[in-house]
């Protein structure tokens, strides 16, 4: 039961990935990320001081504005905002600053499938542009289920509407460690196999779930070796060396 | 199912249906009739039963429901505490109302919004009962939502066209004061008094007490009295149409009285949670 | 948590309540060894959970679901509309969720909460919009719902689906007939003689969903998992985890937006089983629900 895609790729493939950091000037940090004709571009403007109302001041708040490609945004929007806030907020740490807000701005440059997974990994790299200090880094993958039960990875638009189910996954990056092969396990796993964001739209099977699962870390590793070597490759060769 | 376009068809017209048989108004009120029955069967001096409970809400520092037939409305009191921070300082406390209603306390779908009439005169009505200098610098919410708005539904349906203030005519707001002041007593807010609010419509000679919306929609004048009963003290007099002098004096006293009734059942609302918990 | 230390030390001194507001997160794990929740439930179990049909009269349907004291009004109202050239035979459902500043001190007026869009979207992508064709090409049922929060206290969405599955399973469409190319009211009564405007849509007086969803909330903490939290649970512990399940056992939803924890397969897992669990206790509330409304 193959499933034909359009532009030859195999099930587990992923589109051409591109990544290019500190792109704009005026912000603290930015960065844009491609997944073939997906493209986002997320800015970094903090931490600056103060945090709004009804947020903790004794934690640094992240603060994320996004922005369609056209138009005003709407409830799809707005839950976008929420997920990328709170996934945010679990990657970074929000105790150094406390009493400080930083702003995240995505802006959509083009929307060809997978957005919120290439937006993700944007505001991810963008972070890490501008110094905010993070736990680890988060890899977001969209997995797709079709109407047989098949699962594809990263799909375009075209495919995204002709599937049943789809799961917007994010996972935490490997860890480069030097402490021996199976410290960081937890329960039995490695620490890069739990879920920090889940968002699936459409009915599947629970079975289904942890196929999509399954594949979606396996990708997750390919997208987090990607988003290393593109963050090091701008680090000056003593730093990297050091790090 | 996947990937769904995004609400495109809500900016799309669409209408109730409606009944087409009652295209013509109905003859509600017809010269000295004193004989006519009043849509939901009251007399015309006589009050919808009321119902009112407390506590309806756990998150706020106070609550209360109130049921006047159809009407049924909650108010939740937040507070006191810490006035928004562009606010000057205040040697007294400050009062904060807000009325809004759902898109069904209506029969024809509305918008829900927040009603700024209704907001102001709720607190105008309500600020003379409350002690605001027993909490200086700091700030009591009082949230209205309106669930249903009273009313028989089939004259509405046809009438909201006409009548476009109709949809937010005084008829919920003595239910709002009422219950607004029994929502402050649940919250522990110092009060001078509860404050009870009752209207009259006044129909060619007759008056009716405690209108319903269709009521109020042939009205040529209304009168709203909201009063701290046991003070005999009257904190907002509001007069709208035509009165003769007679006719003035007979609707405040009859809705004085009215409302002396109305704080009891208040009071007992009260009494009966406070000895509910004492149990 | 700055302080953990400092208030192990203070915890024996201190009165309950004066512990539980400066050190929320240390009184919560106290209670969690021993496997007992503040409220004194055990960790897996849900509060309480009433659905009563029918509270607001002016709409086609509604339904009033409380989860412990999180309450839900959801009201259902029906209009007409043409449907879109694209899809000629499709009707619309509009889900708004409100939350009024009466439900919770968090919420100001003319400031709508930020949770609101959020659940609206959440529920749109839930219930699915299913024979709402009233002539084919001409007119459509346009199916409002608006679920009210009149109580905040955890697990909005999941008060919000029940309310929103109930209402629906109350909903009684009206009848209606065509009258010069606009859909009329039948009036009462005149349903049953008149046979000159035959009603449009005589058989389809109630609406079928197809699988019904029924979803739980439930914290991640450490290895603890809290099913159906409270808002204080909520605000203390961050890691949420929502999943959706229908009635066939089908995953619709399984919603984890960030959190400190990160879920493994065993804690996702665990979650669905909960789910699962808890959707036959919905279920049969539901059914009592609606039984209920039938004897009366």
């Amino acid at each position: 039961m193959e499933v034909d895609r359009a532009d030859g790729r195999n099930p587990n493939q992923l589109r051409p990935l591109a990544c290019s950091c500190s792109i704009l000037h005026r912000a603290h940090g930015s960065a844009s990320w491609s997944q073939g004709d997906t493209k986002v571009l997320a800015a970094v403007y903090g931490p600056k001081a103060g945090t709004k109302k009804n947020e903790n001041p004794e934690k640094a708040s992240i603060e994320v504005i996004w922005k369609p490609r056209t138009g005003q945004i709407g409830k799809p929007e707005k839950e976008y905002e929420m997920i990328l806030k709170r996934t945010l907020q679990s990657i970074c740490i929000l105790t150094i600053n406390p009493n400080t807000t930083t702003s995240v701005i995505i802006q959509v440059v083009h929307d060809d499938g997978a957005l919120l997974p290439c937006a993700i990994n944007a505001a991810c790299a963008a972070l890490v542009d501008a110094g905010i200090p993070m736990k680890h880094l988060a890899v977001a993958i969209c997995c797709c289920l079709a109407e047989s039960g098949y699962c594809i990875l990263d799909p375009t638009k075209l495919e995204e509407q002709k599937m049943k189910a789809f799961a917007y996954l994010v996972f935490p990056n490997s860890i480069l460690s030097v402490l021996p092969e199976g410290s960081s396990l937890v329960q039995g796993e490695p620490m890069e196999h739990g879920i920090i964001t889940s968002v699936t739209h459409g009915a599947m099977s629970v079975d289904d779930y942890f196929h999509c699962l399954e594949r979606g870390r396996a990708a997750s590793a390919k997208l987090s070796d990607f988003l290393r070597r593109s963050l090091q490759s701008k680090l000056p060769a003593d730093l990297s060396k050091a790090g | 199912m996947a990937a769904k376009p995004s609400t495109t068809t809500t900016a799309k017209a669409t209408y109730s249906p409606i009944d087409p048989t009652r295209k013509t108004r109905p003859p509600i009120f017809s010269g000295s009739d004193v004989d006519w029955l009043r849509p939901d069967s009251r007399g015309f001096h006589q009050c919808r039963p009321a119902f009112f409970r407390t506590g309806a809400v756990n998150s706020a520092s106070g609550s209360a429901y109130a049921e006047f037939g159809n009407t049924k409305v909650i108010v939740s009191v937040f507070g006191p505490r810490e006035s928004k921070k562009a606010m000057m300082y205040s040697n007294i406390g400050r009062l904060n109302c807000n009325v809004s209603h759902t898109t069904f306390a209506t029969p024809i779908r509305g918008q829900g919004s927040d009603h700024k009439d209704f907001s102001s005169m709720l607190h105008k009505a309500l600020e003379g009962a409350i002690i605001l200098e027993t909490f200086p610098k700091t700030t009591v919410d009082v949230f209205a939502l309106v669930l249903e708005s009273g009313g028989s539904i089939r004259f509405l349906v046809k009438q909201v066209d006409e009548l476009d203030t109709l949809w937010f005519a005084v008829g919920d707001l003595p239910v709002v004061i009422s219950c607004a002041s029994v929502a402050l007593a649940d919250a522990g807010i110092m009060m001078y008094d509860l404050v009870a609010s009752v209207s009259v419509s006044c129909l060619g000679k007759n008056l009716l007490i405690d209108p319903v919306l269709e009521e109020e929609s042939y009205q040529d004048g209304s009168l709203m009295i909201a009063c701290m009963p046991s003070r005999y003290e009257v904190t907002q007099l509001t007069v709208t149409g035509e009165w003769s002098t007679p006719h003035f004096n007979e609707a405040m006293q009859l809705c004085l009285d009215a409302s002396a009734k109305l704080g009891k059942i208040m009071r007992s609302c009260l009494k009966e949670a406070a000895s509910d918990e004492q149990e | 948590m700055g302080l953990p230390n400092a208030s192990e030390d203070l915890s024996s001194e201190m009165e309950v309540d004066a512990f539980r507001r400066l050190f929320p997160l240390r009184y919560f794990e106290r209670h969690l060894a021993e496997s007992i929740r503040p409220d004194a439930r055990p960790l897996s179990r849900a509060r309480d959970t009433t659905i009563s049909m029918g509270a607001v009269a002016s709409a086609d349907g509604s339904a009033l679901a409380k989860i412990g004291s999180t309450t839900m009004l959801a009201a259902i109202k029906m209009e007409v509309m043409t449907p879109s050239l694209e899809s000629p035979d499709e009707g619309c459902v509009s889900i708004d969720f409100h939350m009024p500043p009466i439900c919770s001190p968090l919420v100001r007026p003319g400031r709508p909460a930020e949770a609101a869009p959020v659940v609206a979207k959440q529920l749109s992508d839930t219930i699915s919009r299913h024979e709402l064709s009233l002539v084919g090409g001409k007119a459509a049922w346009m199916v409002y719902l608006d679920i009210y929060c009149l109580d905040a206290d955890g697990a909005l969405f999941d008060a919000a689906l029940l309310s929103a599955v109930a209402a629906f399973s109350n909903l009684q469409i009206p009848t209606v007939s065509l009258d010069d190319g606009k859909i009329v009211m039948l009036p009462e009564e005149q349903k049953e003689e008149n046979s000159e405007k035959e009603p449009v849509n005589k058989e389809k007086r109630k609406l079928t969903l197809g699988g019904i969803p029924f979803s739980l909330t439930c914290i991640l903490h450490k290895n603890y998992i809290l099913a159906d939290p409270t808002s204080e649970e909520e605000s203390i512990m961050e890691t949420l985890v929502t999943v959706v399940l229908d009635s066939s056992n089908q995953l619709v939803s399984l919603y984890k937006p960030g959190g400190a924890v990160l879920a493994y397969t065993s804690a996702v897992q665990d979650c669905i089983a909960l789910t699962r669990q808890r959707v036959k206790e919905l279920h049969q509330i539901l059914e009592e629900a609606i039984s209920g409304m039938e004897i009366d």
